[in-house]
């Protein structure tokens, strides 16, 4: 399971303030431009996971900018120590670690900049660059192997 | 809980004082400021309420005129009661930030002394900030008086506030002439006043953590066209909500406003219409002209914003001939406020005669004589059935008569 | 979760985001990594103000946000200001007990980029630092006006080429030195100063958290490497942020009370200026051999801001 989304993924693709014929109109739009982030109760939401946050439609967590992407990148789970750079440098928010393990990508976020690959310190990485239709299993079967420290 | 002020039946205040005073029995949260004349007073005042304890709240004297409306803008998002003051240079610094509080629909009062703007520079009383704020989507009172300028104020946040309309109010009195004029003043009772005006009940407030709010986002042509139009339906249906507030403040005050006041209307056949305390010059000359046989009387817009189309059209539908007096200078165009009365007179069956007076500039006095005289002009257009004048005139200017624009028409 | 003492990255890994992807910033930009860190540090609530800018437009373009804490923008200038407002409301409505929770710990950040910071913003910055409001400033510096397409900024420094400070025939570029704002927002004796990078990721969480928790105005500069207008490719920005604190370019130090200065990141091995300027395109020109003197004279402005704030810190005044 490396390509595991741990997301609350009923929410992905659901539209804020679009109706059956598109954009809705200057009486539905809300008031003030406001918007807000979650439906319901939010006070504790620093101590909730994505997968157990009611975000509301306006909140950007329910969008998608997958088709930014050229290039994807793959991550190999055997491989990868855990360290976190991916986590922490990811611009995108996409690095889905849980428990101080790093467990996937999150495809619908992600732009494909590969700057996890480049922070990635194993060798040889965990995380590499892949067109964006390779399959999973066929991304891992190209999967380097250890590069000899260079003299 | 804030220390008791102690106020008699009866004051004798200036508008300022009376505006400040306003603020102080709302118990406005949040005053971010910085002043200038001649609206200095009301938020020095503000600023010693809080330093005497009589307000539980914050007086926050920032750098800027800009900034005193972004520290409003800020303050009100935060979902507590706002107000600041100022005129003239610093009215137009703010205006970039007046845009932003009405888009964001935040209840800020801002009390308006009204100063010409420069160049030349020029400390006296016309409309040129007041007419810079007229397309800014705050509603806009208009005091003529001091006791005005408090009841105006204590309205100003009851109307802003009420969920329906959420939108900033300015409430407008004449630099030094009402500012600085000590006069009569009625306050209501300490709780009375806040009664009425009641507690502030905060909407998508950013200090409510269960629920966070952006506010601020940006809009592109898909979006931003009818953000515009449901704030433009929401200060065009305030008209409603301004004529109950007002109601609700006459039975505690027995002071009655409405948003278009007309005085000896009922059977006028030459009006001036004006703002600000020229209204009550005009008074002053039309009820002495009634004693001449000529039948005039005065229109004076209370509720700049939203424009009273609607009511300008009842008041004025059955004169002949009315004068629209515009205390701003008007760059290449008709008076603004002449612009729209005519407007709204263009839909009337009768369609009186409009001529427009540039008149007051940079506090230049305005005379119950000059003030007789254009309504008597008025009555010379409506005996000739046409425009006898230039359209547009400049009253109570030295050098030579000037004046735009003819017509012979009817 | 979010922690209170940072020991590492795993644990650092740990808190939940609540600064959502899916915004629109180039990929590969510093910014994200910048604000996502900020509020991963604590679990306060948070009031965050954002100057126009590309943090402001790639972040709550109607109708989506991707802020989970309040957010306000107003204008290109004023976000100090505003988080001043909502933090003045904030005691004036503690004070009254009119607030929700009257006992959550709250905080107020203000986000700049350099252009709203330095230049447009500078005097609403000033002012809200003086006033002493309980906030921090956070400038996102990448050294230009990157939402407009690349402008000279007084942070921009010497010898890049932007749109408006251009490099040609007769042009190294800007021609005029970085404002040195850190000094300034110091001089303003603000209880906590400090310049950040985000490759130094733990010292910048550490930054960010010293800042929240002190009463009072603190200003943060960090490095924003932009690989759009600095011309690199978007997988080294962490390496660009690398060269710059290695070459001292961005010095990594804090400022406490206007005097106090510590470096909190002394590089092992300190690389050549050029070394930093010679992977990115905007200074490309400089190595053409009528302007590579250029490049010294950058070598020697950086040699004298490292032995400035190595001897203050010494001075241990």
């Amino acid at each position: 399971m490396q390509d595991l989304r741990l997301l609350a993924q009923a929410k992905r693709g659901q539209r804020g303030l679009e109706n059956k014929s598109g954009l809705v109109g200057w009486d539905e739009v809300t008031q003030g431009t406001v918007l807000p982030s979650f439906e319901g109760d939010a006070t504790n939401i620093a101590n909730l996971k994505s997968e157990e946050r009611a975000y509301s439609n306006f909140n950007s967590y329910t969008a998608t900018v997958a088709s930014w992407r050229v290039k994807k990148p793959v991550f190999n789970r055997d491989i990868c120590i855990d360290c976190q750079n991916c986590w922490v440098w990811c611009p995108d928010s996409s690095i889905l670690s849980r428990d101080k393990q790093m467990l996937g990508i999150d495809y619908d976020h992600c732009k494909g900049c590969e700057v996890c690959v480049e922070v990635c310190p194993t060798n040889p990485k965990s995380l590499l660059m892949f067109g964006e239709y390779t399959e999973l299993e066929e991304a891992l079967a190209q999967w380097p192997e250890k590069k000899k420290k260079e003299k | 809980m804030a220390e008791k002020f102690d106020l008699q039946e009866r004051e004798v205040w200036d508008g300022n004082y009376a505006a400040s005073q306003a603020l102080r029995q709302a118990q406005v949260d949040v005053v971010a400021a910085y002043p200038i004349t001649p609206s200095t007073p009301i938020v020095e005042n503000y600023g010693s309420y809080v330093a005497n304890g009589y307000i539980d709240g914050e007086f926050v004297m920032v750098e800027s005129e800009h900034a005193a409306m972004s520290g409003c803008v800020g303050a009100s998002a935060a979902g507590g009661r706002v107000a600041t003051a100022t005129s003239s240079q610093g009215f137009a610094l703010m205006t970039e930030v007046l845009y932003q509080a009405s888009g964001m629909r935040l209840p800020i009062v801002l009390t308006v002394v009204n100063r010409a703007l420069a160049s030349p520079l020029n400390v006296r009383g016309d409309h040129s900030d007041m007419y810079l704020g007229r397309d800014s989507g705050w509603i806009q009172l208009d005091a003529f008086n001091a006791q005005e300028a408090y009841d105006m104020t204590l309205c100003a946040f009851k109307i802003g506030e009420n969920h329906s309309v959420r939108l900033p109010v300015m409430v407008h009195q004449d630099g030094f002439i009402t500012s600085h004029t000590a006069q009569n003043v009625y306050p209501l009772p300490d709780e009375v006043a806040y009664n009425f005006v009641g507690d502030f009940q905060p909407l998508d407030d950013m200090l409510d953590f269960s629920r966070p709010v952006t506010y601020g986002a940006q809009t592109e042509e898909d979006w931003h066209f009818e953000h515009k139009a449901r704030q433009h339906k929401a200060i065009i249906d305030s008209r409603a909500v301004i004529e109950e507030v007002f109601a609700e403040f006459e039975k505690l005050s027995g002071r009655k406003y409405k948003r278009v006041e007309s005085y000896m209307m009922e059977d006028a056949e030459v009006a001036i219409v004006a703002l600000g305390t020229t209204v009550e010059t005009a008074i002053v000359a039309a009820r002495e002209l009634r004693e001449e046989g000529i039948k005039a009387g005065i229109v004076a817009p209370r509720c700049f914003r939203p424009f009273p189309y609607d009511a300008i059209r009842e008041a004025l539908e059955n004169t002949k001939s009315v004068a629209v007096l515009d205390r701003s200078s008007p760059g290449g165009a008709m008076g603004a406020l002449f612009n729209e009365v005519s407007a709204a007179l263009y839909t009337t069956a009768n369609r009186p005669l409009v001529t427009n007076f540039i008149y007051g500039l940079g506090g230049r006095d305005f005379s119950v004589a000059e003030a007789k005289r254009i309504l008597k002009e008025q009555k010379a257009h409506a005996e000739a059935g046409h425009i006898t004048t230039d359209i547009q005139q400049f009253s109570g200017l030295r050098g030579p008569k000037l004046g735009f624009f003819q017509t012979k028409r009817g | 979760m979010a922690i209170t003492s940072i020991k590492n990255l795993k644990e650092f890994s740990t808190t939940n985001d609540r600064f959502e992807g899916a915004h629109t910033l180039c990929p590969g930009c510093a910014h994200s990594m910048i604000v996502r860190e900020l509020m991963n540090c604590t679990d306060d609530n948070l009031v965050i103000a954002t100057n126009t800018g590309c943090l402001e437009v790639s972040t709550a373009v109607y109708p989506f946000t991707s802020w989970d804490t309040s957010w306000i923008h107003i204008g290109f200038e004023n976000a100090a200001t505003a988080a001043a407002g909502a933090e003045a409301m904030f005691k004036a409505r503690k004070k009254k007990g009119t607030l929700k929770d009257n006992n959550a710990s709250t905080k107020f950040v203000a986000f700049g980029g350099d252009g709203s910071t330095y230049d447009i913003g500078f005097q609403w910055l000033s002012g809200a630092i003086e006033r002493g409001h309980d906030f921090t400033y956070i400038c996102l510096d990448n050294e230009n006006y990157a939402n407009t397409g690349g402008q000279r900024s007084s942070a921009t420094p010497i010898g890049a080429t932007t749109s408006t400070a251009q490099a040609g025939s007769h042009s190294y570029g800007k021609k005029e030195k970085k404002k040195d704002l850190v000094a300034i927002m110091a001089a303003h004796g603000a209880p906590y100063v400090a310049q950040l990078a985000p490759n130094k990721w733990k010292i910048m969480a550490k930054g960010f958290q010293k800042a929240l928790e002190t009463e009072g105005p603190c200003f943060i500069n960090t490095v924003s490497p932009c690989c759009t207008e600095w011309k690199f490719d978007p997988k080294d920005t962490i390496g660009l942020a690398d060269l710059a604190t290695d070459s001292l370019m961005f010095p990594v130090y804090e400022i406490i009370d206007g005097h106090e200065l510590n470096i909190l990141y002394r590089p092992k091995n300190i690389i050549t200026v050029e070394e930093y300027m010679a992977a990115q395109g905007r200074y490309k020109h400089l190595f053409k051999p009528e302007y590579r003197h250029i490049i010294d004279e950058v070598q020697k402005q950086v040699n004298k801001n490292w032995e400035m704030l190595q001897r203050r810190e010494e001075a241990r005044i």
